[in-house]
């Protein structure tokens, strides 16, 4: 068994953005599903364009938040698992060179897709706790008729089953394209990636920790993908928040705000522990040379921080854009649109906080880096 | 001068707990090269990591010109290899990611040593800079571990079964590096290794048997790295 359900449990970050995605998006299909219904019992025109604004705002953060976290589970799975492979290389060739074929080892790698059914399960069961206040909020002046909670099998299916499926075939599609490198490639200790290009063998001269940060960002891109996605996150849903508290009700407001948190930390988290991991060599032979824990540090994390600032300001257009498009949009037809512009308090805070929430993850990623002792690079 | 004093060490807790070095004392002099010679499992290396610093011993101690490492924590540790030691091991060790040139500068950049090139072509991997090490054989890059530890300009080099991994030619030749190097450089070598013949090249001999010293002699004449049968 190449991988077993411990890796999986390793997942948990897939599982805990698909029960964000699959919560969200749960919570508002049904909505809409179950909205649609009541259409022919509405008398009045107020009724009508109440009506529309809903049905509206259920697609827009549907498809926003949907849309995005999915895209990013996919891109986070397909990183992990190429994580793993490249972790595993070594063993994954000894049984490629042994006769295994490279569909019986990729097929291992279906025990992936548990975890995703783990998240989205819990998710679906989750938005239908929070499903009786949610309706109640979005009718608290009861405009619109009484709206029933429904179950919807499609839902589950499209949810739930469908990603399940869908997550543990494109890993095994993915692990079998990786395996597909000649058996010595993945035995052989080769650069993870052959770096030729002409640009690169022109590069000025630079001192070795100057090179080693330049290439762990360049090894790794995903891992700067994710650290800026974790800074996105941060922003957008913070301040998101902050303007929902007084645009819609204080449940989405919390719902947005602990939303973020958790993906902002879970994604950072994963990210930082996956270059402590990847670089476990490389700092026991530092540590081993004599260079210090400050240096490993800087050398190994540093290179990270322009692109959460770069996400950080991402995040905030985002935020703004979305907000003020919902706003100009879904709240046009109905008389009252809440005054929406931007908050510069309120980003101040929100960069406070994350500056705060930054610093901290790397301190807690400088404390694993001091924990690795110059004896592992005896234990091959 | 090396002064190793009463070293003692175990691995495991409690029932399996083993003693693996019993009580080891020598002493090293500045500009020696001293192999330890010993069968697998007799503790070579494991004496070898607590001499360099890379481990604590038990109790006993080492002390470099009077200054007791074993007293250091892991900072000053950390400071005493930066300033004193190299280290080349069986399995290179080097950075995958890194050319040749930026594994070499891992060393030099810790002496200020702007002239890394000249142990790089010491070791004849002068036009091999911008390559990667999986593009090179093992011998190169063992070359390549040879040269970053020496550019590191160390007091003491130590090395464990540097020619482990290596055929016999190749292992010769990266050896023949080593002490021509030692000559130049006037460092002190202290190598593992289970091979007799390897040990005649060395000045002091540290015979080890099951985690005990079973004698230290001394070789009239050293032999060079061609001279000796493997
Ligand atoms: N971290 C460890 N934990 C437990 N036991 C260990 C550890 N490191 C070494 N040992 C034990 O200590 C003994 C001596 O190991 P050491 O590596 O020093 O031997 P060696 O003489 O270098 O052997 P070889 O020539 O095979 O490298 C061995 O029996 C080994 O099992
Ligand atoms: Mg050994």
């Amino acid at each position: 068994m190449v991988v077993g359900i411990k890796d999986a449990a390793k997942l948990i970050g897939i599982s805990v953005i698909s029960l964000c995605a699959v919560l969200v998006c749960t919570m508002f299909l049904n909505f809409y599903i179950d909205i649609l219904e009541i259409e022919p019992l509405i008398a009045s025109e107020a009724a009508m364009l109440f009506y529309d604004a809903q049905v509206s705002t259920a697609k827009i953060v549907c498809a926003v938040s949907g849309g995005c976290l999915l895209v990013t589970s996919v891109i986070m799975l397909l990183f992990y698992i190429r994580h793993y492979i490249d972790t595993h290389k070594k063993e994954l060739g000894i049984l490629k060179a042994l006769g295994y074929s490279n569909l019986k080892i990729a097929g291992n790698f279906r025990v992936f897709g548990v975890s995703v059914l783990i998240g989205s399960a819990a998710g679906f069961s989750a938005s239908f706790l929070l499903m009786p206040t949610f309706y109640d909020l979005q009718n608290k002046d009861r405009i619109l008729p009484e709206i029933s909670i429904r179950f919807h099998p499609s839902l589950f299916f499209c949810l739930v089953l469908l990603p399940t499926a869908a997550f543990a075939c494109l890993s095994v599609c993915y692990a079998a394209c990786r395996l597909k490198a000649p058996v010595l490639q993945l035995i052989k200790d080769s650069p993870q990636t052959p770096a030729k290009t002409k640009k690169q063998k022109n590069e000025p001269d630079c001192p070795f920790l100057a090179g080693l940060k330049k290439s762990t960002l360049r090894t790794k891109k995903t891992l700067v993908f994710f650290i800026a996605f974790a800074s996105f996150c941060f922003s957008a849903m913070t301040q998101m928040s902050a303007s929902m508290d007084t645009l819609s009700s204080r449940m989405m407001a919390l719902m947005t705000l602990i939303i973020g948190l958790v993906l902002a930390f879970t994604t950072l988290f994963l990210a930082i522990t996956a270059v402590v991991r990847g670089n476990t060599k490389t700092i026991a032979m530092m540590r081993v040379f004599g260079y210090s824990q400050k240096e490993c540090c800087r050398a190994l994390l540093g290179g990270y921080r322009p692109a959460s600032y770069i996400g950080f300001a991402l995040g905030t257009a985002y935020q703004y854009a979305l907000l003020r498009i919902a706003v100009d949009l879904v709240f046009r037809d109905i008389g009252d649109i809440p005054a929406y512009e931007f908050d510069v308090p309120n980003m101040l805070a929100s960069l406070a906080a994350f500056l705060f929430f930054y610093e901290l993850m790397m301190y807690l990623g400088a404390e694993r880096i001091k924990k690795i002792s110059v004896k592992e690079i005896m234990l091959e | 001068m090396i002064r190793i004093n009463q070293i003692k060490k175990s691995y495991g807790t409690h029932e399996n707990r083993a003693l693996i070095l019993k009580g080891i004392s020598a002493e090293i002099a500045d500009g020696d090269f001293v192999v330890i010679l010993g069968a697998s499992g007799s503790g070579k290396s494991t004496l070898l990591n607590v001499i360099s610093g890379l481990e604590q011993p038990d109790s006993g101690s080492v002390t470099y010109d009077g200054t007791d490492i074993t007293a250091f924590n892991d900072r000053e540790l950390t400071a005493f290899r930066r300033e004193n030691v190299g280290f080349i091991f069986q399995q290179y060790y080097l950075l995958p990611n890194l050319t040749v040139e930026k594994n070499v500068r891992m060393g030099a950049d810790l002496a200020g040593n702007s002239d890394y090139r000249s142990v790089l072509k010491a070791v004849g991997l002068e036009n091999k800079l911008k390559k990667y090490p999986g593009e090179l054989s093992g011998g190169e890059q063992q070359r390549v571990a040879v040269a970053r530890a020496l550019a590191k300009r160390p007091r003491v080099l130590f090395l464990d079964e540097p020619t482990g991994a290596l055929d016999e030619a190749t292992g010769r030749q990266v050896l023949d590096y080593i002490s021509c190097l030692q000559e130049e450089y006037r460092f002190t070598v202290v190598m593992v290794t289970h091979n007799l013949n390897i040990a005649e090249m060395a000045n002091t001999v540290i015979k080890m048997n099951s985690g005990m010293i079973l004698e230290i002699y001394t070789n009239e004449t050293r032999k060079n790295a061609r001279e000796i049968g493997w």
